[in-house]
């Protein structure tokens, strides 16, 4: 298939130069089918969901249910019932630091988090752990930016029970391993312990089926599967979505409510209260639509699999170039490169990167933790999606390499 | 000494040869790379200035009545516009840096580098340089020490974020009592009661009152009655408000 055509901002112009998109890994483009559909909600279908009788509303929600059953199958979650919408990875797993913790939680306690988290996926579970009187661990990343799954065998043998819940992270944003989540889970799940794995960018760059998985909690945004912002998705097993408290109180997480008992509406709509971003839920239908064509596409991943191999390649041969996360097996590596190159500032590349129409993160990119570990505060990040091209990834090494010529 | 208006006419002199922006940040980066370095020692946590994407540490002494700044960046980009508003900024008077705006960043064609959203920690750089201005031109006053005009002073450094007028010139403080001990109590309102942002703008008062050489304690009182309309505003912040 051919990608570009399908997300018009890819037309666009910067300073005169065609834009060449590398910061996917903060938020993709969205496609004309999400922007249509948009639209057409936003004005034929805004009446609040769950709610009134009337045509406008019952439109809505289904058009919001039809959003749920996308992510169900997207995900191989068995029911309705385990796909929870939120605003986002960040508030699926403040959810569950929130609910799980003050359940299952004690003083004394513990949470188990990797080095290689994002912010989102460690100082939730900090709060918690202050509220809680328990205290976080962390299981590093070795120098290739990788965890092991011994390391984690022992530490939860040594924690002889203490470690309520393992956190971590499926691909970190920074390293852009694939972590081996699966022999994770199962090592956790030995020792009783629950996972929540944190896929803001493993929803987009593997197919991830829960169930195989066997994670407990699965956390994702919508705006990194080509959907709107706002509107994110926390699975869980019912087990865990059953014996957590409710999130938020209010309007349609209840069941019935009198001044002296509240009781509380059936799964998934225990947490989510308030009105919902329905318009952009109901975009995860054409927007993982069009994820699974473009993960199905082969021409496609191979093409995905070429600009890594290229970038990995010709970065290498800039003097003074670094790369974080460079897996054993590098088929373990996804298009999502982060470096530094000595005698130039990120911040300073990024920003003639930029003149010329391309752009790339730079920063803590939110893991400051991780970067410490590597000896920087700040790094330059080009992440790929399949509809970037050889020819663009071309034409960033020719810029990058003008940028660092600039500036040493 | 040329005045600040002087200095920022020559930067926007000396940019004009440039024609693409290309030359413009190579000379930016040299510049970045020339400038004097602060002082290890003066490379503290308190004159850290953290930004998301690169960090300034900014220093400031005073002599014979004019303020001498030294910068430093991890960025190099960054570094040069420091030094183009320390050319313009070291070696003057409070009161003048206080006057001043950097207009002139726009009118060279970097305006994008002064946004929040760049996060470089030039904009918390500028506000630190006048808050430095501010607080010397207040604690060296050299007629005996009029407190209740101190606190004025310091008041108009306030702003209500939403209103680029300050909360004095806006007419918002209804009362000032200064005592000899340092005891201050301020009376003063909102422009609408159920302002979302009152709490802050309360504590903003209370901070900057504080700061000022002097104050031992501050009471701040909001209150709602007297209501406040636009004839409570200063003449110059009609016109700043585009209200002449």
């Amino acid at each position: 298939m051919e990608a570009r055509s399908i997300f018009p901002a890819l037309d666009r112009q910067i300073y005169g130069k065609p834009l060449i998109y590398f910061d996917n890994a903060a938020t993709a483009q969205r496609p004309q089918a999400v922007l249509d559909l948009q639209q057409r909600l936003c004005v034929e279908a805004c009446g609040n969901i769950h709610r009134a009788i009337h045509r406008l509303s019952a439109e809505a929600t289904d058009a919001y249910e039809a959003g749920r059953e996308a992510v169900r199958r997207f995900i191989n979650a068995p029911a309705r019932e385990n796909v929870v919408f939120t605003s986002g990875t960040t508030a699926s797993i403040n959810l569950v630091a929130t609910c799980f913790c003050e359940r299952f939680l004690g003083a004394g306690d513990r949470i188990l988090v990797s080095e290689a988290e994002h912010h989102s996926n460690l100082v939730p579970w900090q709060l918690a752990c202050g509220r809680q009187g328990a205290s976080l661990e962390v299981l590093p990343v070795d120098e290739a930016g990788e965890l092991s799954v011994e390391e984690l065998d022992r530490r939860l043998a040594a924690a002889e029970g203490r470690i309520k819940l393992v956190a971590v992270t499926h691909i970190s944003n920074v390293l852009g391993i694939v972590n081996p989540v699966r022999e994770l889970v199962a090592v956790a799940h030995r020792y009783g312990v629950p996972v929540l794995v944190d896929g803001a960018q493993g929803i987009i760059h593997e197919t991830v089926d829960v169930q195989a998985l066997d994670c407990d909690f699965y956390a994702f945004s919508g705006h990194k599967v080509y959907a709107p912002t706002g509107i994110g998705v926390l699975y869980g097993k019912t087990r865990w979505l059953d014996e957590m408290p409710p999130f938020m109180g209010g309007g349609e997480m209840i069941d019935t409510v009198s001044f002296e008992k509240t009781t509380y509406a059936p799964l998934p709509l225990k947490y989510e209260a308030g009105t919902q971003n329905f318009v952009a839920a109901a975009c995860f239908a054409p927007a993982l639509e069009t994820a699974r064509a473009l993960m199905d596409d082969p021409v496609l991943q191979e093409n995905l699999l070429a600009m890594r191999d290229f970038l990995l390649a010709e970065l290498g041969r800039i003097e003074g170039m670094r790369i974080y996360g460079c897996p054993r097996d590098p088929q373990r590596k996804i298009p999502l490169i982060s470096f530094t190159v000595a005698g130039a500032f990120p911040a300073d590349l990024a920003q003639i990167l930029d003149k010329m129409g391309i752009a790339v993160r730079s920063g803590h990119v939110c893991a400051e933790p991780l970067l410490r570990r590597f000896g920087q505060t700040s790094v330059v990040r080009a992440s790929l999606a399949p509809y970037n091209t050889l020819a663009e990834c071309e034409s960033f090494v020719a810029a990058l390499r003008r940028a660092v010529n600039m500036l040493r | 000494m040329k005045t600040i208006q002087e200095i920022q006419a020559d930067i926007v002199e000396e940019f004009s040869v440039f024609s693409d922006w290309m030359d413009k940040y190579e000379y930016l980066i040299e510049l970045g790379k020339g400038m004097p370095l602060i002082d290890e020692k003066d490379k503290t946590e308190a004159n850290l200035i953290r930004g998301c994407q690169s960090r300034v540490w900014l220093s400031c002494r005073a002599e014979d009545g004019r303020l001498h700044f030294a910068a430093d960046s991890d960025a190099i980009i960054t570094k040069g516009i420091i030094s183009l508003l320390l050319k313009v900024y070291d070696g003057q008077t409070p009161a003048d840096i206080l006057a001043a705006d950097e207009a002139f960043i726009g009118e060279i064609g970097l305006k994008e580098n002064l946004s929040p959203t760049r996060a470089n920690g030039l904009v918390s750089m500028i506000a630190a340089i006048k808050a430095y201005a501010a607080a010397f031109q207040a604690g060296t006053e050299e007629k005996p020490r009029d407190l209740e005009a101190d606190v004025v002073a310091a008041l108009r450094m306030v702003y209500d974020p939403e209103i680029p007028v300050n909360v004095y010139d806006m007419g918002l403080i209804y009362d000032i009592q200064a005592d000899a001990d340092g005891q201050v109590f301020i009376r003063m309102t909102l422009t609408a009661p159920n302002c979302p942002i009152a709490d802050d703008v309360v504590a903003q008062v209370r901070e900057a009152v504080s700061d000022v050489p002097g104050v031992k304690d501050v009471q701040v009182e909001l209150v709602f009655e007297p209501e406040w309309t636009t004839d409570r505003m200063s003449e110059e912040a009609k016109l700043e408000l585009g209200m002449l």
